[in-house]
């Protein structure tokens, strides 16, 4: 059932190590967006804990929250807002509940209607928030801490799963690899920042590009590197980050490419975290210049997590399928699956 | 005052409601551990039951611990968003406290003068304290568990809780021993004739009820500060496992698996 009565939608989003709440109007048009990063909280355990992520939420979005809504020009009483998006999965189950709890309750008190959001479509629609005439077939690829996905997306809602990772996400890489190698966490805007100074060429790391499919493979890289590390310990850290940072993209660009080019989609979209890296970008933006198709890169605050992505997936979802019931819960190894 | 009560400290989950026109109301989800599922739905019907609406609420209470690290988030998170929503404070509780209230709240001639309840911490220990109540015919008032406790701020193994139990026992003759702990590790405890499981099984979890009655008079007495909502925060009394865990952190089988013929 569809409410077209729907236009302002306040998101939330808790699923990993980012607090955050946002207002959006209309499905694309960001009036506030607060990410409070726990960042410093894991860094001295190289990774995201899950019971400390947990914790910090509970005591993080009280004031998200409130700064969102005051940014909004609303408050915590709700006027103005028509409706809540929250993530419900995938993520950290412990982390998920605190945001679906926060929803259910305002959704109670201010009498507006809630909706679960899956994290991965929210990532899709980040995209719509800064170019909301992008045309369809694309190929998205969503690359994060979390998932190293492509994706086709037909149209909004439609979705066919290209491929994804056999093991470690490539932001589990830069991670792995920017612990390894003493540069902190988190390990991507490390190893980019370093990259910058090194010489792509230095090592020859491998390039894995598991079957005749779209899927992905990194653990065998990570493992290089640190073999490559040990056999040569007085390799400059800027060239191993560099050579390190190159194989990763080659592959993501190799693979992203040939998904758009046998789909026959019109653009490539970068999303999630991994977005963000640099070369990655350039890359993107040569191969699809070169291809003769589209390529969208949304701004970085857009590629991270970002509860102004929540919110427009929200609103989209809220008039194609409706609100979901107060007894949702969270869904930590939720899929990516098309309206129906 | 219209307060609304969230308990889910342990495996139950429940709500209940005070000071509206139909009287005290309350709604009680034993075991599955569906805290996130269950106390929304729990909350509109107890509203419903009491005949008001949730904007009628005035007060907000939660039992901030300890117990279950996702049932006391869950629980709290949802009063912090309620307080926060309807512009109201907030009182936390101790699951304890609930616990010792609700023993001695029991119509029973012979009131116990030592309770005991018993939180089950997962990995083999338990969160506990003692409340050493003073039965005096002529004054029959319960004092607020809260001064009269004797707590045992880390956890403990249930080896540990017998021979302290036995301890306490040796003074005053008799234990009453409550909570999921007592439940838990009955074996261990019902072989002493001292220790007073009777009432362990009705009072596995703490009653909602017992916490809106308990924080009534801890309001009405005026000597208990409430929080602002961006105050509160539960009492984990265990520090984070600081272990990353990759597997958890990055669910691989997210998406879909690329093998997956459904995915689409
Ligand atoms: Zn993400």
């Amino acid at each position: 059932m569809a409410d077209h009565h729907i236009n302002r939608v306040l998101g939330i989003e808790t699923s990993c190590d980012e607090t955050a709440a946002s207002v959006v109007d209309g499905g694309s048009a960001i009036v506030s967006s607060v990410v409070s990063s726990q960042i410093d909280l894991h860094a001295r355990y190289g990774g995201v804990v899950p019971e400390l992520a947990g914790r910090a939420h509970v005591e993080l979005l009280t004031p998200v929250l409130s700064d969102a809504l005051a940014q909004a020009g609303s408050d915590t009483s709700g006027t103005g807002i028509d409706a809540i998006a929250v993530t419900y999965g995938p993520g950290l189950i412990g982390s998920l509940l605190v945001g679906v709890a926060e929803a259910k309750a305002l959704s109670m008190v201010w009498g507006v209607p809630m909706v679960g959001v899956n994290h991965l479509e929210a990532h899709l629609f980040a995209s719509l928030l800064e170019q909301p005439d992008l045309g369809w077939p694309l190929v998205v690829l969503l690359v994060s801490g979390g998932h190293t996905l492509l994706i086709e997306v037909t149209e909004p809602g439609r979705y066919r799963l290209l491929g994804g990772t056999i093991d470690d996400a490539a932001g589990e890489a830069f991670d792995k690899v920017a612990r390894y190698l003493g540069l902190g966490y988190p390990g991507g805007p490390a190893i980019d920042r370093l990259a910058e100074l090194g010489d792509p060429g230095a090592f020859a790391f491998p390039r894995s590009l598991p079957g005749d499919g779209y899927d992905f493979s990194f653990s065998g890289l990570k493992t290089s590197v640190v073999n490559t590390v040990r056999k040569h310990p007085d390799a400059a850290t800027e060239d191993v980050a560099a050579s390190f940072q190159q194989a990763v993209v080659d592959v993501l660009v190799t693979r992203a490419r040939r998904a758009a080019a046998d789909t026959g989609a019109r653009a490539v979209c970068l999303a999630g975290g991994v977005g963000a890296n640099s070369l990655l970008r350039r890359r993107i933006e040569e191969a699809c210049a070169h291809d003769g198709i589209g390529a969208f890169l949304p701004s970085r605050a857009l590629c991270t997590d970002n509860a102004a992505m929540v919110a427009a997936a929200g609103w989209w979802r809220l008039r194609n399928g409706g609100p979901s019931p107060l007894n949702l819960g969270a869904d930590p190894n939720l899929r990516l699956v098309s309206v129906p | 005052m219209t307060l609304l009560a969230i308990e889910s400290a342990t495996d139950m989950v429940g709500v209940a409601l005070v000071g509206g026109v139909g009287g005290p109301v309350e709604r009680v989800h034993l075991g599955g551990r569906l805290h996130a599922e269950l106390l929304a739905p729990a909350i509109e019907e107890v509203c419903a039951l009491a005949g008001c609406t949730i904007g009628e609420i005035t007060g907000v209470t939660v039992d901030v611990g300890p117990g279950l690290f996702t049932g006391l988030r869950v629980g709290v998170a949802t009063a912090k968003a309620l307080a926060q929503g309807l512009g109201c404070r907030v009182l936390g509780v101790s699951s304890l406290d609930i616990l010792a209230s609700a023993a001695v709240g029991q119509d029973d001639a012979e009131a116990p003068r030592l309770v005991v309840p018993v939180i089950d911490a997962r990995r083999g220990e338990v969160f506990t304290a003692a409340y050493h109540f003073e039965w005096l015919a002529e004054h029959a008032e319960v004092s607020d568990p809260a001064s009269i406790r004797e707590d045992r701020l880390e956890p403990m193994s249930p080896g540990d809780l017998v021979e302290w139990l036995l301890d306490l026992s040796s003074e005053v003759g008799s234990v009453m021993v409550v909570g999921d702990g007592a439940v838990r590790y009955r074996r261990l405890l019902s072989v002493h004739p001292s220790l007073d499981l009777r009432l362990a099984d009705e009072l596995s979890g703490p009653p909602p009820l017992a916490l809106a009655r308990l924080a009534t008079a801890r309001l009405s007495d005026g000597g208990t500060e409430t929080l602002a909502p961006e105050d509160l925060v539960p009492d984990y009394r265990r520090h984070a496992d600081a272990r990353i865990n990759w597997e958890e952190r990055a669910p691989r089988t997210a998406g879909a698996t690329p093998s997956d013929p459904t995915r689409s």
